[in-house]
């Protein structure tokens, strides 16, 4: 059992995500950073698609009221264990009482915390993922407890990893309404930087305005990382919390790895477009 | 029918023809031949008014055989005549208690709010898309007499439950949630159920059909709220 101390500042539990609803409305949510999210499972030797717990700009401490194995990925959130400094990126043995520390993100603004074995949370339409308008809880609360189901899986095979580390080129392909850009617009989101402004699960809002007065379109399906462009010319990028259709053109497509990328950064950061197509 | 790659798992399908009910059922069967044959290599096909989004699993399949399979698909085999389809009755009080927009909308269009009504209730709607919120639907096409702009300023609340006008379109919302659409009524039918597998009794390409309902048998039916009579055309 886990005890939640204090909760951070938006700290929920995620799976892979919630997949076949679309069609109903239902977003796929899940981790915003998978391949971060996918190494804290591996180290440890969980399936890669383990629910656990994702941390956002300030972690969460949590008391441990049984042993488990876990292991902490994604940003530096300099995590301590009963004030210990511990490393990321590595099984950690926990005992019965102590008390994991996720502090304030210094790089990054995701962590991921895993716990060899199952979190026993509710699944709801095939998935754990937190996500308001399905399940009861929307983020981790101070006092919420968790129940674990321990699996001793040994260590042996070392799962090796990429080194974590920003990326602020984000990835493109051409949207479906690319066409709708003038040359300058293009000319400035290829070669200008943009700063991110409002950001959550949902979305990335940008700074910098293109042009303006752009149509709306009839209403069709977004997934994570598409771009839309609405018609006061602010840029916004979809991520996986995101509603499944909009009628703001889509001028720009993320791939997946800069979509774990901008998962990573945080408002103010500066980020530039690379075109793939 | 026209074909865009999105990333690497994910296409669109886009339509050009006008909206009217034939597209919308066409989508649906395209929509359903899809599902059929591709079966476990699509992780979602999202239905929307002119467009069907595909989103692939990651098993190995790739985007070109499975559009060379759609490609396959013969149109005419399509008969979008003789699908069955499903009309759902959904009971609406019109009650101003739960219509804070209805006498707006009427004034706006001059005419009566039991003229709106009644010309509200006069057709029947197809499921457009479903979006915004888990089991939001978009309705359409409503008649030109009770055309309306979104509101101006969102409400921060609409009741769950409640019908939506907007343009050319009428909605239910799911759920509690703030929103731009005019509220001219309110269903007590549960349009989302968590407990179930398929959580929406409806989807994209089915029909709605409104049916007026009083205040007490609104605030009775919310005590037991039933899954809707449908009837199949």
């Amino acid at each position: 059992m886990i005890k939640v101390i204090s909760k951070g500042l938006y700290t929920t539990i995620q799976d892979k995500g919630r997949f076949g609803y679309r069609n109903i409305g239902v977003p796929s949510s899940g981790y915003m950073d998978s391949e971060s999210a996918e190494t804290a499972n591996l180290i440890i030797n969980n399936p890669k698609d383990n629910p656990l717990i994702e941390a956002t700009l300030i972690g969460p401490t949590l008391e441990f009221k049984k042993s488990a194995v876990i292991c902490i990925t994604g940003g530096e959130f300099s995590p301590t264990l009963n004030d210990i400094k511990i490393s990321s990126y590595s099984a950690i043995e926990v005992n019965k009482g102590d008390i994991l520390k996720i502090n304030n993100s210094s790089i990054g603004s995701r962590c991921y915390i895993s716990i060899q074995g199952t979190i026993i949370s509710d699944t709801i339409l095939g998935s754990k993922s937190f996500y308001h308008q399905i399940t009861n809880s929307n983020i981790i609360e101070d006092g919420d407890i968790f129940l674990f189901k321990k699996n001793i899986r040994t260590l042996e095979q070392k799962y090796t990893h990429k080194k974590f580390e920003l990326n602020k080129t984000i990835n493109v392909f051409r949207g479906p309404e690319f066409k709708c850009l003038s040359k300058e617009s293009i000319n400035t989101l290829f070669n200008e930087e943009f700063s991110i402004g409002i950001n959550n699960r949902m979305a990335y809002n940008l700074l910098e305005k293109i042009q303006d007065g752009v149509n709306s379109i009839i209403s069709s399906g977004v997934i994570p990382g598409t771009v839309q462009l609405t018609p006061s010319g602010n840029i916004i990028i979809l991520h996986r919390d995101s509603q499944t259709t909009g009628g703001y053109p889509r001028i720009l497509q993320l791939n997946e790895k800069s979509l774990n990328d901008l998962a990573q950064l945080r408002t103010g950061d500066k980020i530039r477009f690379k075109l793939l197509n | 029918m026209q074909f865009f790659n999105l990333n690497e798992n994910t296409f669109l399908i886009t339509w050009n023809q006008n909206l009217d009910s034939n597209l919308t059922n066409l989508l649906t069967s395209y929509r359903n031949i899809i599902m059929s044959i591709c079966g476990d290599d699509i992780q979602d096909c999202v239905q929307s008014i002119k467009s069907l989004l595909v989103i692939i699993n990651n098993n190995g399949s790739s985007i070109k055989k499975i559009i060379e399979k759609i490609k396959m698909i013969d149109p005419k085999k399509i008969n979008i005549k003789n699908k069955k389809i499903k009309v759902w009755k959904i009971p609406v009080c019109y009650d101003l208690e739960f219509a804070p927009d209805i006498k707006a909308v009427s004034d706006l269009n001059n005419i009566s709010i039991q003229d709106l009504i009644e010309i509200h209730l006069s057709k029947t709607y197809d499921v457009l898309s479903m979006g915004f919120l888990p089991g939001f639907m978009y309705l359409g096409k409503t008649d030109n007499r009770i055309h309306c702009e979104r509101k101006v300023k969102p409400s921060l609340k609409i009741k769950k439950g409640s019908i939506g006008l907007a343009l050319n379109q009428t909605c239910i919302y799911p759920t509690e949630s703030p929103g731009g659409w005019n509220i001219i009524g309110i269903t007590p039918i549960e349009l989302f159920n968590l407990q179930s597998n398929s959580p929406c009794f409806s989807k994209p390409g089915d029909k709605i059909q409104f049916v007026e309902i009083s205040k007490s048998q609104y605030v009775s039916s919310l005590k037991n709220p039933d899954k809707p009579d449908f009837i199949e055309l």
